[in-house]
């Protein structure tokens, strides 16, 4: 009875339209989720498909030949290691350290943490071309870093930041004000709370950030093609310029005919690297997060 | 005089001791060329930047890319040892030494399944400026044209335009692409669809099973054969430019690039060579 109460329309629509409105809008919903995950499935298996055949050990673990026709993607590989290494590097510090700043030294609604939002805010919606050429212009012309991996690093550090540091905000913001209380009560030290009570509650949110920019500096071709640049040998430091894997897979898919197979594979490859980090990187999370609680 | 002769000899011996490891230490190429500009000319610098680095260990070759007026830039402002710029210098640019490296030709293409044979210049000049928008005024079938130009900054965009006497600003374009593969891709997906790119890269597609189709220019067929007897008319020299007079490691780097060792190379990326 109380079922058939609860599934029944409720009075004052026409009951015709109301079960139309309601089916509709499920239909709606399900159609939408269904779209979503069908595109995706689609993009995914469609890299699978065409770039399974040539991965390969020697694919990984040769130089490419012929413009990236032949051959494999391991100086390739090496860079986007390096370039990703340098982002994560500046970039966390400096965003844990902002987030912290945002979210526990500042009041809320004061005029100094409302202008680093704002900017920050504003950052993050800047095409990412935009970071590219001012990275061209300070760090490889002001700062004569030249095309380096050095330069496409921190180049990508700044435009991670602004992401990563409103998420790790966020995992702040999640703590619950009682043990914060809790915590101050009990006369615990700023940096004891910080380091016992915040971080460990705060940790899906760095996870998330840093999820975040790294998914976004490894897919990133425009802000990097002008920074760390083209060339497809083994980097032999910081400052040697180093083409990164996305540059690759456009390069191959855009400009050289005939490389569409290893753009492919690139790609493939590409997908299975941001599982991995992500992966890992909440894996780590959560260890860190069963240590801290209890 | 024998013996005077055998300490001619020996002098020369010693000089050749103390001097052969200096001269050699001078001789031996070390140090980073950077060489920036076209996207097209990239991977065929890069692929002779790897040859000429294993012919010279202590080189290195760094190709960057970014489109031929970058090229020009930053030869002129020293960021460049030297500048690759896939077009004939303009009468503005010859404070720049250019040297050609190959050369290139520009094919109009469109979808295999459209029924054109040929289009001739006035009709594809009607085109381009949206005068003509169906396949059926020239002889196809009753379907819009789809106008598929090039962004600003490539090189075949303003061999283009220089060739058809057109201005940029006179074109109405549906679609606006960067690469020679993104061209090929768009008309690839799109029977409708007129563009024009490299003739290396469309001829390659058009024979591995690409839907593409290259229209003959004032009746010479679009091939890379054509270009390199000049008979094509819409063809470009693939340069090479700097500032100064190249000396030492550049110099070399030139002297390799227009040499015939790299005809491989050049033939592999699907240009024309042209040095003998």
């Amino acid at each position: 009875m109380l079922k058939q109460d609860l599934s029944s329309p409720p009075k004052g629509f026409g009951g015709v339209f109301d079960f139309v409105l309601r089916q509709g809008s499920t239909g709606v919903i399900w159609l939408g989720a269904i779209f979503v995950t069908a595109w995706s499935m689609w993009l995914i298996s469609d890299i699978v498909f065409n770039g399974w055949a040539g991965l390969s050990y020697d694919f990984l673990t040769h130089t490419p030949t012929n413009a990236g026709r032949e051959g494999g993607i391991a100086p390739i590989l090496v860079s986007t290691g390096l370039v990703l290494a340098i982002c994560m590097a500046v970039s966390f510090p400096i965003g844990l350290g902002t987030a912290i700043l945002l979210s526990e030294i500042t009041a809320t609604d004061s005029w100094w943490g409302g202008m680093i939002r704002r900017s920050l805010d504003v950052l993050a919606g800047v095409p990412s071309i935009v970071f590219g050429l001012f990275g061209n212009a300070f760090f490889c012309n002001i700062l004569g870093l030249g095309f380096s991996i050095l330069s496409g690093g921190l180049t990508l550090a700044c435009m991670v930041l602004p992401i990563l540091i409103r998420s790790t905000e966020e995992g702040f913001r999640a703590v619950p004000i009682a043990q914060k209380l809790g915590a101050s009560a009990l006369g615990l030290s700023r940096l004891s709370t910080l380091f016992y009570i915040l971080l460990p509650i705060a940790v899906p949110g760095l996870i998330a950030g840093f999820v975040l920019g790294v998914g976004r500096a490894v897919a990133e071709t425009a802000a990097l093609i002008f920074t760390s640049g083209y060339v497809d040998r083994y980097p032999e430091s910081w400052l040697d310029s180093g083409r990164v894997l996305s540059i690759h897979i456009y390069d191959l898919s855009m400009n050289i005919a005939g490389g569409e197979a290893h753009a492919y594979t690139s790609a493939l490859v590409l997908l299975i690297l941001v599982l991995l980090i992500n992966q890992t990187a909440s894996h780590i999370g959560l260890r860190y997060l069963r240590r801290g609680v209890t | 005089m024998k013996n005077s002769k055998r300490y001619l000899n020996l002098t020369i011996a010693l000089l050749f001791v103390f001097f052969l490891p200096a001269t050699s230490f001078a001789a031996e190429l070390k140090g980073k060329l950077v060489l920036t500009g076209s996207s097209t000319i990239a991977p065929l610098a890069a692929e002779i930047g790897k040859r000429f680095e294993s012919l010279h260990p202590r080189v290195r070759v760094d190709v960057q890319t970014g489109g031929s007026s970058r090229g020009v830039a930053d030869a002129r402002r020293g960021l460049a040892d030297i500048g690759t710029v896939s077009r004939a210098l303009k009468p503005n640019e010859q404070d720049l030494l250019s040297f050609t490296l190959a050369k290139d030709g520009v094919a109009i293409i469109v979808h295999q399944s459209n029924p054109i044979k040929k289009l001739s210049n006035q009709q594809i000049i009607a085109i381009y400026q949206g005068k003509i928008k169906n396949w059926k005024t020239v002889g196809g079938n009753n379907r819009p044209i789809t106008v598929i130009n090039k962004a600003e900054g490539h090189s075949t965009l303003e061999l283009f335009l220089k060739y058809f006497g057109l201005k940029n600003s006179q074109i109405k374009p549906h679609v606006i692409i960067g690469d020679n593969e993104q061209g090929i891709k768009t008309v690839a997906g799109n029977p409708n669809a007129i563009g024009y790119v490299s003739i290396g890269s469309a001829e390659y597609s058009a024979t591995h099973n690409i839907p593409i189709k290259l229209l003959p220019m004032k009746g010479v067929p679009a091939s890379i054969k054509n270009v390199a007897n000049g008979t094509f008319p819409l063809s470009r020299p693939l340069n090479l430019v700097t500032k100064v007079v190249p000396r030492g490691l550049a110099k070399e780097f030139i002297d390799y690039s227009l040499s015939n060792k790299v005809h491989d190379l050049i033939q592999r990326q699907y240009f024309v060579p042209i040095n003998p």
